[in-house]
């Protein structure tokens, strides 16, 4: 069977509708279910290829025991392996697109391809994804507007058993603009609809991640850290500009315990984080927009962070080691408070200085002697060889305080280790001495952990911390975006009366904080891309009940009174006139609409009026009332029609009136309407005569 | 008041309270308001926004669908073309132009149904064989659909109701709106009533004489009188050629005939029920198809009005046909005769008739009720 051009049309829709279905789920769970590219190659050769029923009846044995095992397989990870259900079921489901685009469409067929594609959108959305997402809602609704629509001919074709209607391109590019309808719905849905739920809100898939991670462990080997684009904070600055490249340093985890090969964090003891009063006073606000990230439960801010704010639903909770977690499942948006700028070095000297002259006083006790109790398991350390102690005091024997040793040992690592994203090729290659004294070269966490061990061999709390340095920052958007390429170790090391203070030995930060600072923001590929996601993120997935409380106010601004508006005269604003104009327009639209509608209406004027008055006269007595004035006329006449005389003048003088442009006076309006009156008596008349209608 | 001025008058309040527009939820249009419930409820459940979003598209088109369904069935202007010949309880073919008068939106999936006729004061619905269908009617352009109707009685119809529906965008509802396109319809009665051959008392002519000798001409029709133009019904055996092609217009040749030659069908008005005066209708009308049919002249009375003179000719059975249809019938009427009983075939569901009649045809009482009279 050849299918008409009308069939193979609403065929290619179905199968683009679908490649636009699976589009969106790539945009949120990427290539994670199997049967994607599989299904996405079937689907783009559906687009060309129209199998012949022979085929398709031989596929159709080989889909149904496809489905079959993939539905066992969705069956058996849902009751055996504590997985995501939704991958398997997203196979089954792809299948069961790509069988139905190449099956020989009915009208059943065609319901069921459009819910199955619906469906897929239903499940891209489990996976929070990105603006992509976005894009593919709007295509994927013109494109099924229009396969609705050629899809409900065809079937009203098909069930008269008319041919199929050939639609011009005209016809598919005006039904693809009238999604523009459903479009400004579903979006006065989306921002209207008020965010309030029922029960327990499902958690949101987390992100793979490479960059950051709840651990720092020297374990890795055998590969080497791939890079990773994926944007994990946005970050506005509400109260001014963003700080320099050089003091962007994103805190997230600190940790005090290394077991010589990972770190970790112990019960947490109470101390503060910082001495605030001798730190400088200036504050800096950044709002961050947070992707959810795997296992992690971490908020971030400039180091060093001070407070947290929530903004979404989100519990913060400030840890007795100065770290910020967070309770609750939303994303984390928040506003993060913390010190603009570091202490001097002249003043951490200082405090140094005097820390290891109280020691002085001390002496004969231990090397933890002045630190305060709190602060003892910062200088805990695991087996070392003897080379990494020996290594430490060299460094540190040349300088009497605490602040001194420690830039020297930073300087030390950056001036003498390189850095790189190769990770060792064995374990044994792994460990810490290995990288001081063999290869000589790591990524960050080796940096920061060799940092931290040397400067607790000499008696210097220290501890290791993640989070991420730099950013990019967007000029369109005004925020900074980092991503997951920018997560990073430091060090933050324990100086009495201030506290923790950070240092990097990463000789890369230095480095790859200058080439930030110089990159213009133009040479980044995914620089829109980033303002589009970070745009897609805020008005759209972490849209929430406040930011409808936010355009709510925004839209009733105009309408608000200004403050004073009592005494001040009355002044016409800008979108009061907008207003109006709107509403002129409107009704302007209304009535030509209504003049339109009503154009096929018979002119007025007296003569008309009697005239139809005639015509309606001799319709009722059963007489025809067809054609123009005259032909009326003449079939009167035909049919002996009584009052023909006073009837033959009225549709006369009508004819002269309507189209000949005579003027109607009085007297001829009179003689009209007593002619037509006549006429009308005549026929009531003739009527009451004949005998009563059987019924 | 009698019952039937009762139920008129509330069939016109119930035309009256009719609404504009009727929806009818199709299954499709269940399966999509049941995924919004679903999906909203798991929305609320969830709370992720792209389900609002999903939800809200849902919506969406059914909002779309609403507004193109009005647009497909406003913006047009509708004209009938009114049948001619239409018989009882025959199909007709019934014509409709339809213009689209919008600027931008096509009409589409429209369906025409004349839902509503009115003879007289009576309401009645046609039965609808086939409406009419019209897949797109692009913005500014027109097309042609045609409906199959039957009328099971004769009369003057009035259409009363034309319905627009469509289905259309999307096959979820179906939008119904009622327009009124003004229009008359005249329904001849049934000719196919089986009814005795009758010749006038004169009787010159032999009815056993084979169909193509009674139409020589100069022989069965008359002295040859001249040509005039074409009308319908006229034979077309009847077209000089040679005069067709000088006018380029059909001629034909025109013959006078013995007024002796012929006979008049009178029909009696007077019937007892309407039943059997129907029936005499349709046996007069089957009478006359019967006379034109065999080339015979015959003349027709029915009420006092006549249709003189008596002639032949499928024009004249058209006038005969269109003048029953619209006969009204009653017990209060006088027979009026335009000639003598001898001349006359008295159709009648009455007590009318006598000896002096050429022939009575009765209703009932078989085709050959009344042999000719010699």
């Amino acid at each position: 069977m050849i299918p008409s051009p009308g069939t193979f049309l609403h065929r290619r829709l179905t199968t683009l509708l679908a490649l636009i279905a699976v589009l969106a789920f790539v945009s949120g769970a990427g290539f994670t279910a199997p049967a994607l590219i599989p299904a996405a190659a079937l689907l783009l050769l559906g687009l060309v290829w129209n199998p012949p029923d022979r085929l398709r009846r031989r596929l159709e044995l080989f889909w149904r025991a496809l489905a079959l095992l993939l539905a066992l397989r969705a069956g058996y990870q849902a009751l055996f392996v504590p997985t995501d259900l939704v991958l398997p079921m997203v196979d089954l489901l792809l299948l069961l697109v790509v069988a139905e685009t190449f099956r020989a469409q009915d009208a059943a067929g065609e319901a069921r391809l459009y819910a199955l594609t619906f469906a897929l959108l239903i499940a891209a959305a489990a996976y929070r994804p990105g603006a992509l997402f976005g894009a593919s809602f709007v295509a994927y609704l013109a494109v099924l507007t229009v396969t609705l629509m050629v899809g409900q001919l065809n079937r009203q074709a098909r069930l008269r058993q008319l041919p199929q209607p050939r639609l011009p391109a005209r016809f598919l590019a005006q039904s693809a603009a009238l999604s523009a309808v459903a479009l400004a719905v579903s979006v006065v849905v989306f921002l209207a609809f008020p965010r309030v739920s029922w029960g327990a809100r499902a958690a949101p898939v987390s992100r793979t991640v490479t960059g950051f991670a709840d651990r720092v462990s020297l374990l890795g080997h055998g590969s080497r850290i791939y890079p990773n684009p994926e944007l994990v904070l946005r970050v506005e600055f509400p109260s001014g500009a963003a700080p320099p490249a050089s003091e962007r340093y994103w805190r997230g985890r600190s940790y005090d315990r290394f077991d010589g090969w990972t770190w970790s964090r112990t019960a947490a003891r109470a101390h503060r984080m910082i001495e605030t009063r001798q730190w400088p006073a200036e504050r800096t606000e950044q709002l961050v927009y947070q992707a959810t990230l795997r296992d992690a439960n971490v908020l971030f801010g400039l180091s060093p962070l001070l407070d947290v704010r929530p903004r979404s639903r989100i519990l913060p909770y400030r840890e007795p080691n100065g770290d910020f977690t967070y309770g609750g499942s939303a994303e984390p948006v928040y506003t993060a408070v913390s010190v603009r700028g570091q202490p001097g070095a002249e003043a951490l000297r200082s405090a140094a200085a005097a820390a290891a002259a109280g020691r002085e006083e001390a002496r004969g006790l231990a090397a933890t002697a002045g630190v305060p109790a709190a602060l003892r398991s910062y200088l805990r350390l695991p087996p070392l060889e003897p080379r990494v102690y020996a290594l430490a005091d060299s460094l540190a024997a040349a300088h009497a305080n605490s602040y001194d040793r420690t830039i020297a040992v930073r300087d030390w690592l950056r001036d003498n280790l390189a850095y790189t994203l190769d990770l060792p090729a064995t374990v044994a290659e792994a460990s810490l001495d290995h990288f001081l004294f063999e290869r000589r070269a790591g990524h960050c966490e080796y940096f920061s952990t060799a940092m931290a061990v040397l400067l607790r061999a000499v008696g210097i709390p220290a501890r290791n911390v993640n989070g991420f340095l730099g950013g990019e920052w967007n000029e369109f958007g005004d925020f900074l975006a980092v991503t997951q390429n920018q997560a990073h170790s430091w060090v933050e090391v324990w100086f009495p009366s201030y506290g923790w203070v950070r240092f990097d030995p990463t000789p890369a930060s230095v480095g790859a904080l200058a080439a930030a600072a110089a990159t213009p923001w133009w040479s980044s590929p995914g620089f829109l891309f980033a303002d589009l996601e970070h745009r897609w993120s805020k008005w759209v997935l972490d849209y929430g009940l406040e930011d409808q409380g936010q355009l709510l106010r925004q839209l009733s601004e105009p309408f608000r009174p200004a403050e004073g508006a009592a005494d001040a005269p009355a002044a016409v604003s800008w979108w009061r006139v907008v207003i109006a104009a709107m509403v002129l327009l409107l009704l302007a639209a209304a009535l030509r609409s209504r003049a339109s509608r009503t154009s096929d209406r018979p002119p007025s004027g007296a003569a008309s009026r009697a005239y139809l008055r005639l015509r309606r006269a001799y319709a009722r007595a059963g007489f025809p009332r067809q054609g123009p004035a005259l032909t009326f006329l003449r079939q009167l006449e035909l049919a002996q029609a009584p009052g023909m005389d006073a009837a033959g003048r009225a549709v006369r003088l009508y004819a002269q009136v309507r189209f000949g442009g005579k003027q109607l006076d009085v007297a001829g309006k009179r003689r009209l309407r007593e002619d037509v009156l006549g006429v009308e008596r005549l026929l009531r008349a003739s009527r009451s005569r004949a005998p009563e209608v059987p019924r | 008041m009698s019952g039937n001025t009762w139920r008129q008058r509330l069939a016109g309040l119930r035309q009256r309270l009719r609404p504009q527009r009727r929806l009818r939820l199709q299954r499709s249009g269940i399966v999509v308001i049941l995924g919004v419930f679903s999906l909203g409820l798991a929305t609320l459940n969830t709370g992720n926004n792209l389900l609002y979003l999903l939800v809200g598209a849902l919506l969406g088109l059914i909002t779309l669908s609403g507004w193109v369904s009005e647009r497909a069935l406003t913006g047009i202007h509708i004209a009938r073309r009114s049948p001619f010949g239409v018989t009882a309880g025959q199909p007709v073919r019934i014509e409709y132009r339809v213009s689209n008068r919008k600027r931008r939106l096509p009409t589409a999936g429209l369906e025409l149904r004349d839902a509503e006729l009115r003879r007289g004061e009576v309401r009645v619905r046609p039965e609808i064989v086939e409406p009419a269908f019209l897949s797109l009617v692009p913005a500014g352009e027109h097309a042609l659909a045609a409906e199959v109707i039957t009328v099971p009685r004769r009369g003057l119809y009035r259409f009363e109701r034309l319905q627009l529906a469509t289905t259309y965008p999307f096959g979820m509802f179906t939008k119904e709106r009622d327009v009124r396109v003004p229009g008359t319809m005249v329904v001849w009665p049934r000719t196919d009533r089986p009814v005795p051959r009758v010749r006038a008392a004169a009787g010159r002519r032999a009815s056993h004489q084979p169909a193509a000798a009674r139409f020589v001409p100069g022989v069965e029709r008359g002295e040859y009188r001249g040509l005039r133009s074409y009308r319908p019904g006229d034979d077309p055996r009847d077209i000089h050629w040679r005069s067709t092609a000088r006018r380029g217009e059909p001629i034909v040749r025109e013959y006078d005939r013995d007024p002796g030659d012929s006979i008049w069908i009178v029909l009696d008005l007077a019937a007892p029920d309407e039943a059997s005066g129907e029936v005499a209708v349709e046996l007069a009308a089957s009478l006359a198809a019967d006379a034109s049919g065999r080339g015979e002249r015959f003349g027709f009375a029915a009420g006092g009005v006549s249709l003189p003179p008596p002639a032949g000719g499928g024009s004249h059975l058209d006038a005969v046909l269109d003048l029953l249809a619209r006969v009204e019938l009653g017990p209060g009427h006088a027979l009026h005769l335009p000639a003598r009983p001898g001349e006359c075939l008295l159709v009648t569901a009455g007590s009318a008739g006598g000896e002096d009649f050429a022939a009575v045809v009765r209703p009932g009482t078989g085709a050959a009720a009344r042999a000719d009279k010699p």
